[in-house]
């Protein structure tokens, strides 16, 4: 079993290797998923041990910030994904928090309202013993006509190491990257990605899906499709993990993507768009129904709700179109009676409150990851050295 | 072979030029050659023949090296002032447009206040004056008063203080009415409308090409039928007011699609006063620059087989290597797909495209430096124009003469202007050097607008002299 791992990301952190068996589901291991496209692999990765400070071991995280998953290669989600179970075991003790990130600065800054995203960041950032500093933008001097580029500069100036963005348009956290000396951590731009939210997806799936591998498993995303960063960071984890992936909903809200599926999100890895919600659940293992919002309906993308649930709502009657055991989830917020039923948002199967909580320990897992990345070097002001393939790699 | 005698902003005293590729689109001439400039007079230009100039070929004047062209002419540029002199002045906008090889620049009216009276156009003649630089600025009057797209401009009294058309650009006509009239109205001065065709209904928001980039990015799609749809009925409205004004014309600038391209050449052929330009970015650059890749738009085209090609996917063949979300590459029209540039191509080939314009749009950097989707539209650009085009012309796509002929005679017959190297005539020519390159920096742009997305490229074609009048320019130190 080879480790396909880059040289020097595995000294030091191997006293519980695990062999992930992620046969037919992962790409090429030492490729980063939007750029790959081969069989299947078996990766070795190390966990780390949690309750110690990441930068006392060799950690094979190179990325000193998260922006999207395209740039992530598969046994890094791996690592993730291990990460986390660590994290898990971490919140399932009486005191559910470690010293890992004690004296480490993390700033959420926020320019769109979110509750659970939020909240879920900054309970990690405790749990980790982080100082966490919490900035809404409406609050802030935003309102004064600060630049975001501005924004960032002080923050970095008033300390902070690890940097959580949410905002409203895409790129952002790009920007924010070239202009910040730590690390930052999408969480969630625009329309583009929500890289937490889909690897809490993929967490969750593999959870609670017998066998644990998404390989194989059809995964129907459901609803606005278009505006949804949701939808795009979980294509690139999705595909990457081999599942057969669906998006489905009115054909107004997937503009773009049956090209994007005829391209394949990654080399040879595709997957189904379609307006035929029966076609799209028939046999599903996983739905997940995507939030609806009000304002689609200006600029007639959406004739009304009420059509659309009739159409495409997630009831009782439509997921018996899929599995018996298939799982529901949703990111939430959500609009219960709109693309989901109250009835199903709370079946047995909905696994949706796993989501909320597998998120806490999927962003500590990640802001332990990237607390390990030395990012000194850049601390003078240096740009972000974007290399290959826009990856985002810690300057050496 | 290069010899000078004066300073900048001078009369050339005495200016031989030996061995150098001589490129006339005049007189359709291109071969080695050499011309004389004497107080500031073409005074000779001698082509060699025979045997002379084979041997020049053969000793390597053959076109790769010294080429010497009459002054380029850009329909399309913004100098910003009056009103955004933080963008750029007309004194640094002559300097850039001296740098990139210009002699004449047409000026687009959406400054503030907007060029629709004479007045405004007073003052650009006085600051341009100011400036020293012997570049010919012309002006576009607004077709709308104050550009709202309502009520004619003072289109008669700005014809006769000088304009050489008039444009909304920034903006569409958005009424077709409004341009029915004003193609009429101005057909009848002898002067054409230049449209920026876009039909703002489809592109409300809009941030990038409609297409897989703008889907994986998460930008929003801005459609080629919003331009080919303005396109279409921009000539369906020219069609019925040219058989009451014979003397209507159209221009429709900066078009970028392959179907815009397409409904001109049509609309030529059926014999429609119309006339169009491309820019160099949407001839050599794509909307994958805005994923992170960073090759040429003919490299990222995929036209093995039969058909137009197709775009490569940058996610696929790792031509993604630099950050994503420039936004020196948010531009309107927006770059678009590699068949789209190839069309464009191919229309300059045909002769349906009429000229190269820059469509040069400095910003400042408070307007640049923020988020994409809050970025202002446009590429600095008058300064890397001949480095762009001459891209293409390196990769085997447009041969030089065609790419010389749309930066001069093509966008000289919209003003009615004869551009050559022509003895006898006042000097009004570029020099510059297809085989040396510069590496583009802030600090050599002449421009106060940096947003350029070739920035730290190296682009070929140093511009080794531009002389308009007869006098110094721009001279490469």
């Amino acid at each position: 079993m080879s480790v396909a791992v880059p040289d020097g990301r595995t000294a030091g952190a191997i006293d519980d290797s695990i062999e992930a068996d992620v046969a037919a589901g992962a790409g090429d291991p030492s490729v980063p998923i939007g750029d790959a496209g081969s069989e299947a692999a078996r990766v070795v990765v190390s966990v780390p041990r949690v309750d110690d400070a990441p930068e006392t071991q060799g950690i094979g995280w190179p990325h000193r910030h998260l922006l999207d998953l395209d740039v992530v290669t598969w046994p890094e989600i791996e690592l993730v994904m291990r990460t986390t179970d660590a994290m898990k075991e971490v919140l399932a003790r009486p005191i559910p928090k470690v010293p890992a990130l004690r004296g480490r600065a993390v700033t959420i800054l926020f320019y769109e309202a979110s509750t659970r995203t939020r909240v879920s960041f900054e309970v990690a950032a405790k749990n980790l013993s982080a100082d966490v500093v919490n900035i809404a933008a409406a609050t802030s001097s935003v309102t004064k006509g600060e630049s975001l580029i501005d924004t960032v500069r002080t923050v970095e100036a008033l300390g902070a190491d690890l940097l959580v963005i949410r905002h409203g348009t895409s790129g952002a956290p790009y920007l924010a990257a070239q202009h910040f000396g730590g690390g930052v951590l999408n969480g969630g731009d625009g329309w583009h990605a929500h890289p937490t939210q889909a690897l809490l997806d993929l967490y969750t799936m593999r959870a609670r899906l017998p066998g644990g591998s998404l390989a194989g498993r059809k995964v129907v995303i459901l609803g606005d499709v278009m505006h949804s960063r949701v939808a795009r960071s979980n294509i690139w984890a999705l595909t990457a993990a081999g599942a057969d992936l669906w998006l489905c909903g009115p054909s107004t809200l997937l503009r773009g993507f049956e090209a994007w599926a005829k391209a394949g999100a990654t080399a040879g890895r595709t997957f189904t768009v379609t307006s035929d919600v029966a076609d799209a659940l028939r046999d599903a293992d996983v739905v997940m129904a995507l939030r609806i919002q009000q304002e689609r309906m200006e600029g007639g993308l959406l004739p009304s709700l009420r059509e659309y649930a009739a159409r495409y709502g997630l009831t009782r009657a439509r997921l018996a179109n899929a599995k018996p055991d298939a799982l529901v989830m949703h990111p939430g917020p959500m609009n219960e009676g709109v693309e989901i039923a109250p009835d199903v948002a709370t079946m047995d199967r909905s696994v949706i409150t796993d989501q909320v909580s597998n998120g806490v320990a999927v962003r500590m897992a990640l802001l332990y990851l990237m607390a390990g990345v030395r990012t000194g070097a850049a601390k003078s002001g240096a740009s972000v050295a974007f290399g290959p393939a826009g990856r985002n790699e810690a300057p050496a | 072979m290069i010899e000078i005698e004066s300073t900048t902003g001078q009369l050339v005293a005495e200016l031989d030029i030996s061995r150098a590729w001589l490129v006339d689109p005049a007189s359709g001439r291109e071969g080695p050659g050499e011309i004389v400039v004497r107080d500031g007079i073409l005074e000779a230009v001698t082509w060699l023949d025979g045997d002379e100039a084979d041997e020049a070929r053969a000793d390597g004047v053959d076109g790769t090296g010294i080429v010497v062209a009459p002054g380029f002419i850009d329909l399309h540029a913004h100098f910003r002032e009056p009103g955004n002199e933080n963008a750029e002045t007309i004194a640094t906008g002559v300097a850039a447009a001296a740098h990139g090889g210009f002699t004449t620049v047409c000026l687009m009216p959406n400054t503030t206040p907007a060029l629709d009276e004479p007045s405004v156009l007073a003052r650009v003649r006085a600051a341009v004056a100011a400036t020293g630089s012997p570049i010919r600025v012309e002006a576009y009057g607004a077709v709308t008063a104050g550009r709202n797209g309502d009520t004619l401009a003072a289109l008669g009294e700005l014809a006769d203080a000088g304009v050489v058309g008039f444009s909304d650009d920034g903006s569409p006509v958005r009424s077709a009415s409004i341009l029915r009239n004003a193609l009429a109205y101005a057909g009848s001065l002898g002067l054409p409308i230049v449209d920026h065709p876009e039909d703002s209904t489809q592109t409300a928001g809009a941030e990038a090409n409609d297409g897989l980039v703008a889907t994986v990015l998460g930008l929003r799609g801005w459609p080629a039928a919003a331009e080919a749809s303005a396109v279409a009925r921009d000539l369906e409205i020219l069609a019925e007011v040219v058989r009451d004004v014979p003397g209507a014309r159209l221009h429709l600038t900066h078009l970028s699609t392959a179907a815009s391209i397409d409904l001109v050449r049509r609309a030529k052929a059926a014999g429609l006063p119309v006339t169009c330009d491309v820019t160099p970015h949407h001839l050599a650059l794509t909307d994958e620059w805005i994923a992170g890749a960073r090759r040429w738009a003919w490299e990222a085209l995929d036209d093995e087989g039969d058909g137009p090609g197709r775009a490569r996917n940058p996610w696929h063949d790792g031509a993604t290597v630099a950050a994503p979300y420039d936004t020196s590459l948010r531009v309107n029209p927006p770059l678009r797909s590699a068949p789209d540039a190839a069309a464009c191509l191919d229309g300059l080939l045909d002769g349906t495209v009429d000229a190269i314009a820059t469509d040069h749009a400095p910003h400042s950097v408070v307007d640049k430096e923020v988020e994409f989707g809050l970025a202002a539209n446009g590429i600095s650009g008058i300064e890397t124009a001949l480095g762009l085009v001459l891209a293409a012309v390196d990769a085997g796509r447009l041969p030089l003469g065609t790419a010389i002929a749309a930066f001069t005679s093509g966008p000289a017959r919209l003003l009615g202007t004869e551009p050559g190297l022509r003895q006898g005539a006042p000097a009004d020519l570029v020099v510059f050097d297809r085989s040396s390159s510069w590496t583009v920096e802030p600090g050599l742009l002449h421009s106060r607008g940096t947003n350029s997305p070739v920035l730290g490229r190296d682009l070929v074609g140093t511009v080794l002299l531009t002389i308009a009048s007869g006098r110094i320019a721009h001279e490469d130190t």
